[in-house]
């Protein structure tokens, strides 16, 4: 692949290549298909926090909140899914994928549709209240809203280059920061490294048509919900409906970030994600092996 | 672009330990207040729409721990900042004392572009308790001192004057932002401010 973004080459990221490796976990009978792992922290943690990447996202999209946080001892981990086809098919994926690692109960952090499917998941594993809480950002709670669900039993057969049409059309470039900029070139280097099977899988889960129950997902002890106040894929009104369903949300706002503030706002989404998580340190359910919770 | 943006202020709130920050902005916001003593780890924040000058605005209100050991929040914490409320507590004037520091502090770390007019709010807490050691003439004095900080003296068990203060911060941080807007135009006359052009969306670089 070629790679040309400014954070491909970064000190950064290259420092994150090179000490976080990338381990593929074969949780399906396929053994073709693997769960592609980035793990940040200390091992002693079983009660990680795990970053499900957006459509256009792989699991290293999430670089400088594994570092970062990685390095303040939390445990995180990203997590890219191989190809499903349908919102049930990940969630056994990845309910096989936590059981493997021996993590009993976990947080989420979900962008887009790693939102919706964290969501998903607490959903699915609602008896068994696995989910302990989610951070969710720049996410939605109904795939309607994107209204191709019409459509969305062909994009299996739909070329790639038609596929990320449709992903790019949602990329402003117009009118933003250069912070903004370099994470959509990110972002695009990492949309082009995605095979047709893997886009057209997830854009179909992003598509067809499924909705979260909220009242299943009451067991969750903390909901965060980011979003920036800028330009983004999603409308006012697909914000404003979950911030509805989680009442007792905690709002992290942003004043602007793009589609990707984790990349293009990186310390303040860690920040918030400390914040976050620090409502469990001391106790069994802590994602750090933090006895001190300072911030700093 | 045609509606008008959605409009989210920052503000932080900073002063000695004790003196009521979280207690301040509980009371604003969820209008509960408890006796009960907690120091605040790092730091924290909370949300709440408001109205002001007929537009709905969204203020982020960041309660930080008074505790020198966590004040390092680094720059994220700052960034970005619309306006600072400093609290002292009436009953102690170490806390009083502390407010050059802590407004010094502010402006180095979040290092605003318009140092001179950024919205501060000064709020002598505590006006319920009787051992009082701070006058309010004296307060007075030192936000005249400061370009006309406005100043209230609140009680964030008794509820008194803390939702003006916090609208008067909101208020000035619309106004300041109003005037950075306004500064885009071509042919603006204002030159003292910084000679880059500058519009809310371009502030967080």
């Amino acid at each position: 692949m070629n790679c040309v973004s400014d954070y491909a080459h970064s000190n950064e990221y290259n420092s994150f290549r090179s000490s976080v490796p990338l381990k593929t976990i074969i949780v399906d009978p396929d053994s073709s298909k693997g769960w592609k792992i980035y793990d940040s922290g200390p091992r002693s943690i079983s009660t990680p926090l795990i970053f499900l990447p957006p459509v256009s996202g792989t699991a290293d999209v999430y670089f400088k909140q594994l570092l970062s946080l990685g390095a303040k001892g939390y445990r995180v981990i990203s997590a890219e899914h191989p190809v499903y086809w349908s919102v049930r098919e990940w969630c056994e994926g990845f309910r096989r994928l936590i059981d493997y690692m021996g993590f009993y109960k976990v947080h989420i952090f979900g962008a887009s549709l790693g939102g919706f499917l964290a969501q998903k998941f607490a959903e699915h594993v609602s008896s068994s209240r696995r989910v302990i809480s989610l951070f969710l950002c720049n996410t939605f709670i109904d795939t309607s809203v994107f209204s191709y669900s019409e459509s969305a039993s062909l994009f299996w057969m739909l070329p790639s280059v038609v596929l990320k049409k449709m992903v790019m059309r949602n990329f402003n470039t117009s009118d933003v920061d250069s912070h903004i900029v370099d994470s959509i070139d990110f972002m695009v280097e990492k949309l082009d490294s995605l095979s047709q099977q893997d886009l057209a899988s997830r854009l179909t889960i992003n598509c067809v048509h499924s909705r979260v129950n909220p009242e299943k997902l009451s067991y969750v002890r903390m909901v965060t919900i980011m979003d920036v106040f800028d330009e983004c894929a999603l409308s006012t009104p697909v914000r404003e409906k979950i911030y509805d369903c989680y009442k007792n949300a905690k709002l992290a706002h942003l004043k602007s970030g793009g589609n990707f503030p984790y990349l293009s706002r990186s310390d303040e989404v860690n920040l918030f994600l400390q914040i976050h998580l620090r409502t469990f340190e001391g106790t069994y359910l802590s994602a750090s092996d933090n006895k001190d919770c300072s911030l700093s | 672009m045609a509606s008008r943006r959605k409009l989210l202020l920052k503000i932080i709130i900073l002063g000695d330990s004790g003196v009521g920050k979280t207690a301040l902005m509980n009371q604003y916001v969820n209008k509960k207040f408890s006796n009960q003593y907690k120091a605040t780890i790092g730091a924290d924040f909370l949300t709440k729409e408001v109205m002001v000058d007929n537009r709905i605005v969204t203020l982020q209100i960041w309660d930080t721990a008074g505790q020198e050991r966590f004040q390092s929040l680094g720059v994220a914490f700052y960034r970005g900042a619309d306006g600072c409320i400093l609290v002292f507590d009436t009953t102690s004037m170490n806390s009083f004392a502390s407010l050059d520091a802590w407004r010094d502090e502010f402006l180095i770390q979040s290092s605003p572009k318009n140092t001179e007019n950024f919205p501060f709010v000064v709020l002598g807490n505590k006006i319920d308790l009787e051992n009082r050691a701070v006058s309010t003439k004296r307060a007075q004095k030192w936000c005249q001192t400061k370009n006309n900080i406005p100043y209230f003296e609140t009680s964030a068990k008794e509820a008194v004057n803390v939702e003006q203060a916090f609208e008067t911060i909101a208020k000035s941080a619309i106004a300041l932002e109003k005037e950075e807007i306004y500064n885009d135009f071509p042919g603006d006359i204002i030159l003292d401010r910084d000679n880059k052009p500058n519009n809310g969306a371009a502030c967080n670089c």
